[in-house]
């Protein structure tokens, strides 16, 4: 920890997690996910970067075969899915298999919700039988939104509850360091439940919201713990709090739905958004955490910038923590750390997306971000530099595989004015048109929506027939540097 | 009936007056009238007809949800047929 310390102090080293631009990897299957499949793993120029390998069987079981066939890491022989085409309008035990391409599966940790996937190319299903008790289940909501330098996602696993951090071996289910922080916190007015953290590692502040229950309750203490350590870089979350340089705190009444939905997302500017899932729409506040002194403005009202903003976009019914903790709303940020989003469903169980889209330089600069598939989906992760994708990929028979791509600039920051988007095509006249116009749009601070539109990426999977491509995050993707095939030369 | 918001390419956008149209002033929207009560996933805007659309029109959300399953079912089997007919071309040639 000493070397990361020194690293993070000023050296122009690069930072060993800094990761090369975003993969992702293409799970193809035959149409009844069985008899062939095939994954691979791509770059964000679509390049494939994973070493080759299928597997084939004669059966029509829908069974585990090939490559992934062993018995030790499933807990029924079809787990690994057996419904890439779901609708996702229902939940159940019985439906998890149909999950796998849902909006839920990825956030901002480099584990995914049911599966991980290897930079090299070799996915593997966390067992269905153990969703129900473990980590990113119950309890993964608990997790810190982190705000960290370009290239680098959560390499440690910090979690808030009660009155207490603890730190995970990514999403597993022992504990490797804990620290009750009661004695930092100086609001007289105590509440039990954590309900929402936030870091931001340049400014090394840490924000916590606290309710009075993990339901519905509305009274809120919110703290700004500023250190002069870095969170990610102690050894124990101790010496975070032995090391504060100041503590503030507001108190405030917010509307929500369930507490375990809010996301916490702390700007470089020390101005902070709060955002979740509130029944079918969405709330974002913007909050002034910048040092104010003690016992000055510790109400909401005299830190809020603006007023709370519903989700402008079209919304359906769509579920959240609510209908079960693992749909917590979720957090995720662009490749360079400079844009982030929190975000949710459109339709139902994972469809589509709502989400508010954020300058995590300042927060305050946001549009809303809309798309609203119905069937056949897929998770959005980082793509590019300073963007997301995914969402898209129904049955790509004789069709070029597409994604919804939207990227920002990631020097615009200024909340006075409005946010471009730049987006994609599905013809080459499309993304370079033959005038001077825009693909993309500007959108108005706020209230603005910006609706995607699908892309065209030049992948085609193997045999023209049914097939239903699933989109998934990869754990690593690669070291920083000229060794990764998208490395632009920055 | 109500006021929504499409997109260029006929999908539901907003049905919030003040970003609907901010969106038509920069080009980005339809307007048009729908009727009340519909969930906006059964929504779309026919751009060519210039008309709304609605998925199983006539139906409550139950209904809808439930003609959803039928039609996805169907989807399935065609799209199987599909595979088994590709496979079996190939097969013989």
């Amino acid at each position: 920890m000493s070397n990361l310390s020194k690293l993070f102090g000023g050296s122009s080293t690069t930072d060993p997690r800094k990761e090369g631009l975003p993969l992702f990897g293409l799970w193809g299957g035959s149409g009844d996910q069985n008899t062939q499949m095939n994954y691979r793993v791509f770059d964000s120029n679509f390049r494939v970067v994973s070493s080759p390998w299928a597997a084939v069987t004669s059966t029509t079981s829908n069974y585990r075969f090939g490559m992934l066939s062993d018995g030790s890491h499933a807990y029924a022989m079809n787990d690994h899915g057996t419904d890439f085409h779901s609708d996702l309008t229902t939940q159940g035990y019985s439906s998890w298999t149909n999950y796998q391409k849902s909006i839920y599966q990825v956030d901002q940790y480099p584990h995914c919700f049911h599966y991980t996937v290897s930079r090299e190319g070799f996915p593997t299903w966390q067992s269905y039988h153990q969703f129900t008790s473990s980590f990113e289940y119950q309890v993964g909501w608990t997790k810190l939104n982190m705000v960290l330098p370009e290239g680098v996602r959560p390499r440690r696993t910090f979690t808030n509850r009660r009155h207490t951090m603890r730190e995970f071996m990514g999403n597993s289910d022992c504990n490797c360091d804990y620290y009750n922080y009661s004695s930092h916190l100086v609001d007289p007015a105590v509440y039990n439940y954590a309900t929402g953290t936030g870091y931001n590692e340049k400014n090394k502040m840490l924000v916590m919201i606290h309710s009075g229950d993990e339901g519905g309750n509305t009274s809120k203490s919110i703290h700004i713990f500023k250190s002069s350590v870095d969170l990610n870089a102690t050894t124990r979350i101790k010496d975070f709090f032995d090391n504060l340089e100041w503590t503030e705190y507001f108190t405030d009444t917010w509307t929500n739905q369930n507490n375990k939905d809010w996301c916490v997302v702390v700007g470089n500017n020390c101005w902070v958004g709060f955002g979740l899932k509130q029944s079918n729409s969405k709330r974002y506040g913007v909050f002034d955490c910048n040092q104010k002194g003690v016992g000055v403005d510790t109400t909401g009202a005299s830190r809020q910038w603006s007023t709370w903003q519903d989700f402008a976009g079209s919304t359906t019914t769509s579920y959240g923590a609510t209908q079960g903790h693992q749909y917590y709303t979720k957090f995720q940020t662009t490749w360079d750390g400079t844009w982030g989003m929190i975000y949710s469903p459109y339709y139902y169980y994972g469809c589509g997306i709502n989400a508010f889209a954020m300058s995590l330089e300042n927060p305050r600069k946001f549009i809303n971000i809309n798309q609203t598939k119905s069937s056949r989906v897929n998770p959005y992760i980082a793509w590019g530099r300073t963007g997301f994708h995914g969402g898209k990929s129904d049955n790509c028979d004789s069709e070029v595989w597409q994604t919804y791509a939207f990227a920002f600039d990631p020097k615009d920051s200024d909340h006075t004015v409005d946010t471009r988007v730049y987006k994609g095509s599905t013809s080459g006249e499309g993304a370079m048109p033959d005038n001077n116009s825009l693909v993309g749009g500007d959108f108005t601070n706020k209230t603005g929506v910006c609706s995607l539109d699908a892309m065209r990426t030049g992948l085609h999977g193997g045999t023209q027939t049914t097939n239903y491509p699933m989109l998934m995050g990869v754990n690593w993707w690669g070291s920083y540097g000229n060794a990764d095939a998208s490395y632009g030369g920055k | 009936m109500a006021i929504y918001y499409f997109t260029n390419a006929g999908e539901p956008c907003t049905p919030f007056e003040e970003t609907g149209e901010d969106l038509m002033k920069k080009g980005l929207a339809i307007k048009a009238t729908v009727p009340d009560g519909i969930e906006s996933w059964r929504l779309s805007y026919d751009t060519a007809a210039k008309a709304v659309v609605v998925y199983a029109e006539g139906k409550d959300e139950e209904g809808a949800i439930a003609q959803k399953a039928t039609d996805a079912a169907a989807q399935l089997v065609t799209d199987k047929e599909k595979t088994d007919a590709d496979t079996a071309a190939r097969l013989e040639s």
